[in-house]
């Protein structure tokens, strides 16, 4: 099986086994296109080169109420 | 007075309510009237605040009268998107038919900026449901329906800010609030003909507002003008101890004429899958622009926009609405996609958001250096006319859909941008033009928008509904 495949069975395989029994099967196969361009989606986010230095942004602040 | 208080802008009614030619009571009775005549057509009003208008109106008209004038927003008639928090027993249903009684016990800071100012609340205005957090593909995602399109009956509004943008455009209130998390205040305005302007984010508290995603969403005007859109924001900007994400940064509109000249930005392929009407009305600003400054074209670095802001977008919104998505509550909601669709949410996987994030920050450094070369990138405000009520439309919210890198770039790094109309397309709708500025440069996008428009009249048309004589 070839691995975008694989991703998106098993993703689709944990949100059928959380969501699953309260859903039709016409609901599940539009779902499972949702999970399939989700996977997809995740992979080009993958492809594009950080640096080390590139934080995620807003970067964190620690908190003190009188500050 | 000679003139109808319907269709003037929030500048030139306040000059008549100062001067005491128009009584802030008979302005709110008309658009009270108008918003309970007219507002079913367009499903645009959730609830008419009379009694609380009323009152309002009374106080203003006593003030002024006393010569206590607050600004030029005292004793003018708004309207409010459903998602901003009202006292009194006035519902704030978020458009969604799982809170339709819901009831808060305290204003919005917005709400209460503007009573301060001396505006006058006269309704809550209709909006897609959650604010079209949940994916929506349909105009019919609210238990209020479909927001309609003055313009045309069997066009749709556009969303979230639905009724906000509506009821502008059909001159049922002078003003509204509406919100953007991602283009919930530029389609609407964009579709309606309209002003419609995105703050920076910060730039308004978000308090009492509902949160349907804490790092984009925004608070800001929909007017009939770019120059009212100042007035408003005015009146809503600054700090707010409620509020961690409000800048603390005072903001005053600056109104005064220059004879500035612009430098605007295009980015390349900026009409790219737009309809040709769009593209030739965008053809047509640009050369009005011209008279105004110069245009440049601009080339912006190869990123994954739409996607770095979709992934943040369906993550918060997943996390904001977590019990209603967990305990099943989405299967009350009106459009049937939105039942279903966030559970997807639960593939996206926590390094591929952090990853999101930290694109976010290379995505904003980016477009910074971009905007400090310019004073503001234009575009086309939406790709086509307003979609048909029955049509599945295309959204960037959602994959495989429609590209809109400034709403993406706009969005996910905070920037303001207003949107004004440009001209009309298919079926008689309006076009519009989108001027987006670098971070708290709302006086520049102001500025150019009003420069426009000063050198137009698109504003000055409005759609074929009933206006007294």
């Amino acid at each position: 099986m070839d691995e975008p495949r694989a991703e998106t069975d098993a993703l689709f395989a944990l949100v059928r086994a959380r969501y699953g029994d309260r859903m039709t099967a016409e609901q599940l196969d539009e779902l499972r296109k949702g999970v399939e361009v989700t996977a997809e989606a995740m992979r080009a986010l993958r492809a594009v080169k950080l640096r080390n230095s590139d934080e995620p942004f807003p970067p964190f602040a620690p908190y003190r109420k009188d500050a | 007075v000679s003139e109808s208080p319907i269709f003037l802008p929030v500048r030139r009614l306040a000059e008549l309510v100062r001067a005491r030619r128009v009584s802030p009571v008979a302005l709110a009775e008309m658009f009270l009237d108008r918003l309970d005549r007219l507002g079913p057509a367009y499903n645009a009003v959730v609830t008419i605040t009379r009694i609380r208008a009323m009152a309002a109106a009374a106080r203003a008209e006593r003030e002024i009268a006393a010569g206590r004038y607050r600004g030029p927003l005292h004793g003018i008639p708004y309207g409010a998107k459903d998602l901003l928090a009202t006292a009194g027993g006035i519902p704030t249903t978020w458009g969604a038919a799982p809170f339709r009684e819901r009831c808060f016990d305290f204003d919005a800071t917005a709400i209460a900026k503007l009573e301060e100012a001396g505006a006058v609340l006269v309704a809550k205005l209709a909006m897609v449901e959650l604010a079209g957090g949940m994916g929506y593909r349909q105009p019919n995602a609210a238990f209020t329906g479909p927001g309609i399109n003055p313009w045309h009956p069997d066009a749709w509004s556009g969303g979230s800010s639905s009724g906000s943008g509506s009821a502008v455009s059909a001159g049922l209130v002078p003003f509204a609030i509406g919100s953007e998390t991602w283009g919930s205040i530029l389609s609407p305005a964009g579709y309606c003909g309209i002003a419609g302007l995105r703050p920076s984010y910060g730039r308004v508290s978000r308090h009492g507002a509902m949160a349907l995603c804490w790092t984009l969403d925004k608070l800001g005007p929909l007017c009939l003008t770019a120059d009212d859109c100042g007035l408003v924001l005015e009146a809503i900007a600054g700090p707010d101890p409620d509020d961690p994400s409000a800048v603390d940064r005072p903001w005053m509109y600056e109104v005064a004429e220059s004879a500035r000249s612009f430098r605007f930005g295009v980015i390349k392929g900026a009409t790219s899958g737009c309809e040709d009407a769009v593209t030739e009305n965008f053809e047509r600003s640009l050369e009005v622009l011209r008279r105004i400054g110069t245009i440049e074209d601009v080339t912006l670095p190869d990123l994954p926009y739409e996607l770095i802001t979709r992934t943040i977008l369906q993550v918060e919104a997943a996390s904001a609405f977590e019990d209603l998505i967990e305990s099943g509550g989405i299967a009350g909601l009106t459009a049937p996609e939105d039942r279903y669709t966030p559970y997807a949410r639960d593939a996206i996987l926590a390094k591929d958001y952090v990853k999101a994030q930290r694109l976010r920050g290379v995505m904003a450094r980016e477009i910074d250096r971009v905007l400090s070369r310019v004073d503001a990138l234009v575009g086309p405000g939406r790709v086509t006319v307003s979609p048909r009520l029955d049509e599945e439309f295309r959204s960037p919210i959602r994959a495989a859909a429609a590209p809109d890198p400034l709403g993406a770039i706009g969005n996910g790094a905070g920037l303001p941008a207003i949107c004004v109309p440009n001209g009309i397309g298919d079926r008689g709708l309006p076009t519009s033009l989108q001027f987006m500025g670098r971070v708290y440069e709302e006086n520049t996008v102001l500025g150019a928008a009003r420069a426009y428009q000063a050198r137009t009249e698109w504003h000055l048309q409005h759609p074929p509904v009933d206006v007294p004589a």
